[in-house]
């Protein structure tokens, strides 16, 4: 039974179980894990993803660096970490099949498993009502 | 400023996705720029060119005119026959490239980059003093289509009892489509076979003839599965195919021998401008080349990515992207001379990773499993 509530803007959707990013990125706490991937509004907006360079299991990185990017045909956008810490998996399947980041962004288009250095900056993330506040800000421009 | 606009505006507003393009709004793409690219190769798909610019070039010294502009001689073309050719400037630097079309005796078509509508046309009116010519910008009285792909000719013979099987590569025919006089020439800029396709005397102001026309090809191409295919594909196709994009690829800092273009300079034909330094530059060769680099690691190349050899920055890259074919990374760059070798080994840098790409030849693709040269089956 479908149980997650989500916020729909248009044909976009937003779970209300994950934490976000001003730069479109999704945050989901599983322990002391951050599963982190790119949102609906991010895969839309750079339409068909054909190219994803993920970084290496190990990599350490602070709040803001890039864990890599994610490219169309045209467009080239990084993926930043909300949060400090160390990479400890990488969605290997994203290498073979990039579009998986348009056709599931929230599942099986997860990018990496983040083991966090500072769980707190989880906090400072944007709840669901927030990050769909800001997306309905862009498209209304 | 407002931008400008085809005939085919509202069909492009109503299922296209549309960006802003030298001045004009056009579609990037309608559903995609992979699945229009695939469509284009493997079937059919048809494309609004109207933005680009198009003259007419009447009277007894016309054809004296363009041989005298453009680097390729134009007076020895036959009737109903096209060729591409460059508009150089007196350094034997390319302001343009373009078909040129002879119509009769007397009247030629040029027809030229969107970018360079209006500067290409006074170009030509500034040198043509003395010249017994009238020349006449119809960009906005003559809408243009490529229809193309292996299945575009069996979409266009649909439409017409002409037999389009006569028209052969680089050569045009006159037919009515959808009750218009159109010139359908076996042209186009994806590698395929094709045609690209101008109903004469269709004014801007009455789109809706242009409307339908093309909304009957679309409709006869739909047991081919066409797809309306936007400017992202024509540009993935293009690259593909390893023609230049004026502006990125050519522009007024490269002449036609460094592009690889030398067919289309013919030397020995009279004066022509810029012939004084391409002379020159034929006997002294060039510097740097126009190459085709294909990734071995997994990266797109993206313009101005820095080509490499170990560690010397030995060029930059003109065009980059994604190849649906391929499914990988391919380039068009600038090395110096020495470095142009097939199968050679350089790297092209990509967001501070040098990443290993090998030269090829163009097209990128396999001359044998797509393109106009392809296997019939």
């Amino acid at each position: 039974m479908e149980t997650e509530e989500r916020l729909k803007i248009g044909k976009l959707n937003f779970p209300d179980d994950l934490v976000y990013t001003k730069d479109h990125e999704w945050l989901r706490i599983e322990g002391d894990l951050a599963r982190i991937g790119i949102t609906d509004f991010a895969q839309d907006s750079l339409h068909e993803i054909v190219f994803c360079d993920i970084p290496e299991i190990g990599t350490s990185v602070e709040r803001g660096d890039s864990l890599g990017t994610v490219e169309s045909i045209k467009a080239v956008s990084d993926v930043y970490s909300p949060i400090s810490g160390t990479v400890t998996r990488v969605n290997e399947r994203l290498t073979e099949e990039p579009e998986l980041l348009n056709n599931s962004p929230y599942e099986e288009g997860w990018i990496v498993l983040l083991k966090s250095t500072s769980m707190n900056e989880v906090n400072e993330l944007l709840k669901v009502q927030t990050y769909a506040e800001m997306v309905e800000k862009i498209f209304s421009k | 400023m407002s931008l400008m606009k085809t005939h085919l505006h509202s069909f492009h507003e109503e299922h296209g996705k549309l960006v802003e393009f030298t001045g004009f709004e056009m579609p990037i793409w309608y559903k995609g720029v992979v699945p229009e690219h695939m469509a284009v190769r493997n079937s059919v798909g048809i494309f609004d060119v109207t933005h680009m610019g198009r003259s007419l070039f009447t009277g007894p010294d016309a054809g004296s005119l363009l041989d005298y502009l453009t680097t390729r001689v134009v007076s020895s073309l036959n009737l109903d026959q096209v060729h591409y050719s460059t508009i150089c400037n007196e350094s034997g630097g390319i302001k343009d490239d373009l078909t040129v079309y002879r119509i009769s005796e007397d009247e030629f078509l040029m027809v030229y980059n969107a970018s360079n509508r209006k500067t290409d046309y006074e170009w030509a009116v500034e040198n043509s003093t003395g010249f017994d010519v009238q020349i006449q910008d119809v960009s906005d009285e003559i809408p243009m289509f490529a229809v193309q792909g292996p299945k575009a000719e069996e979409t266009l013979q649909t439409l017409t009892t002409d037999d389009l099987g006569e028209i052969r590569r680089f050569r045009f025919g006159w037919t009515e489509l959808a009750r218009l006089k159109t010139l359908v020439a076996r042209t186009g800029y994806t590698g395929e076979d094709g045609f690209e396709i101008m109903p004469w005397n269709v004014p801007l102001s009455k789109p809706s003839e242009a409307i339908r026309l093309w909304e009957e090809i679309l409709d006869k191409g739909k047991p081919f599965e066409i797809k309306p295919c936007g400017l992202g594909a024509r540009d993935t196709l293009r690259l593909e195919a390893g023609m230049c994009l004026y502006g990125a690829d050519i522009t007024e800092e490269i002449s036609p021998f460094e592009a690889r273009l030398d067919f289309v300079v013919q030397l020995e034909a009279g004066d022509f401008i810029g012939r004084e330094a391409l002379a020159r530059q034929k006997k002294e060769g060039v510097e740097k080349v126009r190459i085709g680099l294909k990734m071995i690691e997994r990266g797109i190349p993206r313009p101005g990515c820095l080509v490499m050899d170990d560690e010397t920055e030995i060029g930059k890259v003109t065009s980059g992207t994604h190849s649906p074919i391929l499914q990988r990374g391919i380039a068009i760059a600038y090395v110096p001379v020495e470095y142009f070798e097939t199968g050679k080994t350089l790297s092209i840098r990509i967001r501070r990773k040098d990443l290993k790409a090998e030269i090829v030849d163009f097209p990128f693709f396999d001359i044998g499993e797509y393109g106009w040269r392809r296997k019939r089956d």
